[in-house]
């Protein structure tokens, strides 16, 4: 449950037009005026020729004036040192570790903290903090042997205590967080020395290293308290012993400085994010990126602005794997919703591939809860292609007749509410785009367009809504247990089904891992035939980068793991 | 003697006033606010977190304490000048540290371009004197250009800058300037120079005032004083200029609000960490002692204001005090 995150990176992505469209539009207007002029025939006389001059002397003049000002304005302003620069749609929460709940945050403390292992860019499991490890036979316990020589970013020295306070920290119930869960597995803690650590676990965990990822804390910036506060003064100041030192951390931008000390440091010396909101702002600052300005990278590109970028001189694309799928919810509430004929019948009459083009770009369609590349995905189980035939004769079968373009069946009737979250992008163009398809076979929908607290509010607490499209993100593979068990915590669509329930039971019971992979296949089978939502499709996501960076690998989920590595183009 | 009295009377029941309405504008704010849908905890945590840690965290707000109760608890920590802790705008911060530097910015630049678009409207004022048909041609076209809302200025001005830089300096070979592409990244001066630009051109202001001014300068020629002035053949300048120091002073206060209006969204567009931008971001992750804050000091600002110009009034003109200010 707590990889979830809730459609954060994908949410800022709106259609935007291009600079370029500017461009086509002036000089198609310049070309009309000379036509216009090189048809007016008239006698031209003295009298127009000094006229004629007078103006052009005037525009020449109006537009070295306009030329000189920008060049005063330049001479104003004065140049900032090349550094790394890069903007985020929202603002990072909390650069405590333990507090981070949204994406910006989790990319910046990627550069200012360390966890005792990392993945590496072939997917497997590297020392951070730690530079061996051992697990038990058992399986019930792990030795971490820690790197010495590294020290916090305010010049104390990281020990095995530090890592003892952290996992307290997180197993204090006064450290209240989302991701408490993440350290369930933990039973015990004891430091062996000054750089030895062993943890016992509550139950045989496997490949137990991967789930070390979580970043280390200082002991001595709480002073030793495990109970931490958002409201810590840690929070203002935090320190890490990561490759990067805050410098500056105001609401609107972060800035960051190289750590010398540190055991593998970074090629470029400085990073700067900047607060962007606006993503057609985040495009032009990437578009015109130069030597001193603009930004070096973009972490998500709109889909429209992909394009954009594909034959540019100064910018490269790096596609971007990530863990998250679109959806289109039923609120089981709903009498006719609750109805699997309904289900099927809608799931029949849109057409994804359509809707997915037209608004959001390349990607692939879906059959089940995980997208291709998961090792849960079964691809045996075909996506169902749009089919109105179909869809209208399973309404008639289920007895929604046709009435004055609407279905109903006795008092129920075929119309329902769509809520949309409006940060959600492109969301206003999928709604109307479901609601004119639908229409097609007699089910009316409303669109209702909120802001993303009220969408919270409306659609997960109080649940006053029939469809709702969004996306879930996970941090490496899909559990899809908490969204459509019974019980699951978040099965906010009130989706209850025995079988369903059973099979989430086991495969949850199991400690093999083939069989863990067998029942999530069947799951998605049955997902796909039981319709809990109707899951739409997975996006190719883009990050766009100058080409003045060099070295770059972009790290699923993390993004900026192996930044020590990037390096700059003088 | 008497007139000093009067006017320390008016002065402090002006103050009692605005202090007054300060409180009542804040609980109204903080109600607000409050009443609004969705909270803090809300904003950060995720569905399906067990009530309890729900529980937990609002009462760590503070959000366990009704609209009223909050509000009195607010009031009663706020008159010693603590506003509170920022819940998860600006984590570990005080209402004060996260506010008090965007605020000034904020302050230096909404009261800065007004006070350029005052220069501007008087300079206007008394080139074009008095009105005729020719004018227009000058007139209409500004009225047009200025009456759009400063934030579709700011765009279409960051957008146009853009572009006439890409296509005539970077495309044609030359150094663009460093505060290309906006909005500007580093740290410059230009975004205020553009913001103000922005405020200025924006929301009808400059018009407006430049009306305002027009028709105060027209009205105290055409007056009898200044015929009689003129008749005894003394300089009418300095009297001009006195009496003109009251619709001056009333004319930006009235102003003022527009522009701290209008500077919430164009300080979002040009990247300016001030108060606007705050009280956006706050208000979306429903940090409410954050939005509070905000507002509060938005309102004294005002209030301060226009105490002033009413100061100025009746220092400038003595009727006002003798009628009771």
């Amino acid at each position: 449950m707590e990889a979830l995150q809730q459609g954060i990176d994908l949410s800022g992505i709106k259609s935007t037009p291009s600079i370029d469209g500017a461009i086509l539009q002036e000089s198609n207007t310049t070309m009309r005026n000379r036509l216009s002029s090189d048809v007016a025939h008239r006698d031209v006389t003295h009298r127009d020729v000094v006229r004629q001059t007078r103006t052009q002397g005037l525009r020449r003049g109006a537009f070295g004036a306009l030329i000189g000002l920008v060049a005063l304005l330049g001479v104003l302003s004065p140049a900032g040192a090349q550094n790394f620069t890069y903007p985020e749609d929202t603002r990072p929460s909390s650069l405590v570790p333990f507090f981070a709940e949204d994406m910006s945050s989790v990319r910046m403390l990627e550069l200012i903290f360390d966890s005792l292992v990392f993945i590496n860019k072939r997917g497997d499991v590297s020392g951070g903090l730690a530079t061996s490890w051992k697990v038990s036979p058992d399986r019930m316990s792990i030795n971490f042997v820690l790197r010495e020589g590294v020290t916090w970013h305010d010049g104390n020295p990281f020990s095995a205590d530090d890592v003892v306070f952290t996992i307290q920290a997180a197993k204090d119930s006064k450290t209240v967080f989302n991701a408490k869960s993440k350290y369930n597995f933990i039973q015990d803690v004891t430091a062996q020395g000054k750089f030895g650590v062993t943890i016992t676990f509550a139950r045989p965990i496997n490949e137990a290293e991967r789930r070390f990822r979580f970043k280390i804390l200082p002991k001595h910036a709480f002073k030793g308290k495990t109970a931490i506060k958002r409201s810590n003064r840690f929070s203002r100041k935090p320190i890490g012993t990561g490759p990067f030192k805050v410098k500056k951390y105001a609401s609107r931008e972060v800035v960051l400085e190289g750590n010398d000390a540190y055991w593998n440091p970074s090629k470029i010396s400085g990073v700067r994010m900047q607060h962007t909101p606006d993503k057609r702002a985040q495009v032009d600052l990437l578009k015109f990126s130069g030597k001193q300005s603009g930004v070096q990278a973009v972490i998500f590109l709109p889909p429209k602005n992909v394009p954009l970028f594909e034959n540019s001189d100064t910018v490269v694309l790096e596609s971007y794997h990530t863990v998250s799928w679109w959806y289109l919810a039923f609120n089981h509430k709903n009498r006719a919703l609750k109805d699997r004929a309904v289900r099927e019948a809608i799931s029949l009459a849109i057409d994804r591939e359509e809707l997915r083009s037209a608004h959001l770009g390349q990607g692939d369609i879906l059959s089940g809860p995980f997208v291709e590349s998961s090792p849960f995905y079964n691809f045996e189980v075909d996506p169902r292609e749009q089919d109105l035939q179909r869809a209208r004769q399973i309404l008639d079968d289920a007895g929604y007749k046709m009435k004055k373009g609407m279905r109903s069946k006795g008092r129920a009737k075929l119309q329902l509410t769509i809520v949309v979250d409006k940060d959600l992008a492109s969301g206003q163009e999928l709604a109307l785009g479901i609601q004119a398809q639908l229409k097609k076979i007699g089910i009316v929908v409303k669109s209702k367009f909120v802001d993303h607290a009220k969408y919270r509010e409306q659609v997960f607490k109080k649940k006053k809504f029939d469809l709702t499209i969004n996306v879930w993100s996970f941090e490496e593979v899909e559990d899809i247990y908490p969204l459509f068990h019974s019980k699951g915590v978040i099965n906010f669509i009130d989706f209850k089904n025995a079988e369903i329930d059973k099979l989430l039971d086991t495969a949850k019971s199991t400690t093999d891992y083939k069989r863990y992979k067998e029942y999530q296949k069947q799951l998605h089978a049955k997902l796909n035939k039981e319709l809990p939502y109707f899951f739409l499709w997975s996006l190719d996501v883009y990050s766009g980068l100058s080409k003045q960076v060099k070295n770059v690998f972009i790290q699923p989920y993390y993004y900026f793991t192996s930044f020590n590595e990037w390096g700059m183009r003088r | 003697m008497n007139r000093a009295l009067l006017l320390g009377l008016a002065t402090t029941r002006r103050l009692a006033g605005g202090l007054a309405l300060l409180i009542g504008a804040s609980f109204l704010i903080y109600a607000t606010v409050r009443l609004a849908p969705g909270d803090a905890v809300d904003a950060i945590t995720p569905m399906g977190t067990p009530p309890e840690v729900r529980a937990q965290l609002a009462a760590e707000f503070g959000l366990d304490r009704d609209t009223i109760t909050g509000y009195v608890t607010w009031l009663k920590r706020s008159a010693t000048g603590d506003f509170g802790q920022s819940l998860v705008f600006l984590p570990g911060a005080t209402v004060m540290e996260a506010v008090w530097e965007p605020f000034l910015r904020t302050l230096v630049l909404s009261c800065g371009s007004l006070l350029a678009c005052l220069f501007l409207a008087l300079l206007g004022a008394l080139l074009l004197g008095e009105p005729n048909a020719r004018q227009q041609v000058v007139t209409g076209p500004l009225y047009v250009l200025t009456s759009a809302p400063s934030f579709v200025v700011a765009v279409v001005f960051a957008q146009a800058m853009n572009w006439f830089i890409f296509t005539y300096f970077v495309k044609a070979g030359y150094q663009a300037p460093p505060w290309f592409p906006i909005p500007i990244l580093t740290e410059s001066i230009m975004p205020y120079v553009f913001a103000g630009f922005a405020l200025v051109a924006g929301d009808g202001l400059f018009m407006d005032y430049l009306n305002a001014m027009r028709a105060e300068l027209l009205n105290l020629r055409r007056s009898q004083f200044i015929t009689a002035v003129k008749a005894k053949g003394a300089r009418t300048a300095g009297h001009i200029a006195r009496n003109m120091l009251v619709p001056i002073f009333s004319g930006y206060a009235a102003r003022l609000p527009i522009v701290l209006g209008g500077v919430v969204i164009v300080e979002y567009i040009f990247t300016i960490e001030g108060a606007g931008y705050v009280l956006l971001e706050a208000a979306r992750a429903r940090d409410f002692p954050i939005v509070v804050g905000v507002c509060v000091l938005f309102t004294a600002t005002i209030i301060t204001v226009s105490l002033i110009a009413d100061l100025v009034r009746a220092l400038a003109d003595p009727r006002e005090v003798a009628r009771g200010g």
